[in-house]
């Protein structure tokens, strides 16, 4: 086994903090992507969308200007240094970002929140998002190292190069300059920032939650600091993402090796662990701490239905985001703020499956009543 | 008056229920009630209460209140009908 660099106190906490400003951010916004996709489709409400759409453009926009002011980094392999880089775009897996990207958006639906929706919850006492956090877990890992690796590995075998790069960004369609890249992000940031302003963005929340745009902007903020702080004090330019983290945050736990095929750290000779794991952890401490500010902690158990509901929901998540390579973070904030087709792709399937599942699951029971 | 003080229709008792049951329910009690009742809702689920349910009034510009009782970490919603 090669040897890994030392994980430190330093490396854990600069992740957890990280974990636990977003998870305030999101518990205080009230910020599900669940719910900010459902709702279009359910009661035609789409302020949480432009919250989306608002955060998506500031990442991509903070996301490329680090990239291209050397501020995004990485270990170097050979000299064990840490050097300035690129961001990680995914491999282009168009089958695998189709299938699991709609498997993943119907799962959302059933375990009631997304990848980091069901961990935000667990700070607010919700014991249905422990239940589907597990469930996340379980199906992750049975399909990126169990029972079902075969399919994983077949479908995440079908590639599609683009200008001769396996993990392709939209303006490598048009020859990938710097120019290029620029006059793309300008153009989508400029429509999103549009649709954004169609929507009053300068107001106030009805409760003692974040307004829309102000979850928007923090959201935006927080993606950009992971982007950095993942280099940084990471090795690895991941950004944030749930995937990988859940599955490497249990695995390290549980047998003391987090499987991860990114950059590792040895932490005091006891486990292996990625710097992205921590934050994992560190979301429901910071939406715990927003919770009990705001009173709105308290311990909540739902029927058991809903809670076997929770867990197969996350388990068709785990499976979907393990196969699509991500979830609508990992996907639809990160890795879209890279630019990379694949995250595109996968993003509007997470869209579509959550559309569907909500149409069967609330839509047409209504109707036949 | 105020929502809150007068009797309600009818009362929708979701405690426990996660976000998006309480929002969901309150769509369809609502569908089934008359113009101009009103509709209480019993949720402890921060998400429906605080930004689902509100949203759902708001955008049929049904009149509403919130009400969050901190002690018991539960709100009551009210809703009229149009």
């Amino acid at each position: 086994m090669e040897t890994l660099p030392a994980g430190s106190v330093i490396t854990i906490f600069s992740s957890l903090v990280v974990g636990i400003i977003f998870g305030f951010v999101l518990q205080r916004g009230r910020f599900c992507m669940n719910t900010c996709f459902r709702d279009v489709m359910w009661i035609q409400e789409v302020s949480l969308f432009r919250a989306y759409l608002l955060a998506l453009a500031i990442t991509m926009i903070g996301a490329n200007l680090l990239e291209d002011m050397g501020l995004i980094f990485g270990f170097d392999e050979e000299s064990g240094e840490l050097v300035a880089t690129e961001l990680s775009r995914q491999t282009f897996a168009p089958v695998a970002n189709i299938l699991g990207g709609y498997l993943f958006g119907l799962g959302i639906v059933l375990a009631g929140g997304c990848g980091s929706g069901i961990l935000f919850r667990i700070g607010e006492g919700v014991f249905a998002a422990i239940v589907a956090v597990f469930g996340f877990f379980i199906g992750i890992s049975a399909t990126m190292h169990g029972w079902l690796k075969p399919v994983y590995e077949f479908l995440r075998g079908i590639k599609l190069e683009i200008n001769g790069k396996v993990n392709p960004s939209l303006w490598d369609i048009f020859g990938g300059s710097q120019e290029i890249k620029w006059i793309i992000i300008c153009i989508i940031c400029a429509v999103f920032i549009i649709y954004v302003l169609k929507g009053k963005p300068f107001g106030k929340a009805p409760g003692k939650g974040f307004y829309w745009s102000t979850v928007g902007v923090l959201t935006g903020i927080v993606a950009i600091l992971a982007w950095w702080a993942s280099g940084y004090f990471g090795g690895d330019p991941r950004g944030l993402s749930f995937t990988g983290p859940t599955k490497e945050f249990f695995l390290s736990l549980l047998t003391g090796n987090s499987m991860s095929p990114r950059a590792q750290f040895d932490f005091f000779g006891v486990f292996t662990s990625t710097w992205s794991a921590f934050y994992v952890a560190g979301v429901p401490i910071g939406a715990y701490i927003s919770a009990k500010l705001l009173k709105e902690f308290k311990w909540k158990v739902p029927p058991i239905n809903d809670l076997l509901t929770s867990l197969f929901g996350g388990f068709i998540m785990g499976i979907g985001a393990a196969i699509g390579g991500g979830c609508n973070v990992g996907h639809g904030l990160t890795g879209a703020s890279t630019g990379a087709i694949s995250s595109f792709v996968a993003t509007i399937f997470i869209i579509l499956g959550n559309w569907t599942m909500v149409y069967f699951k609330f839509i047409k029971p209504m109707k036949d009543i | 008056m105020a929502l809150k003080d007068q009797k309600p229709t009818e009362v929708l008792d979701v405690l426990g229920r996660v976000c998006p049951y309480p929002q969901v329910l309150t769509k369809k009690s609502l569908e089934k009630l008359p113009s101009g009742a009103i509709l209480k809702i019993v949720t402890d689920s921060v998400a429906s209460a605080e930004d689902a349910i509100p949203k759902l009034a708001q955008k049929y510009g049904y009149e509403y209140e919130v009400v969050k009782l901190e002690d018991k970490g539960q709100w009551e919603v009210y809703i009229q009908k149009k």
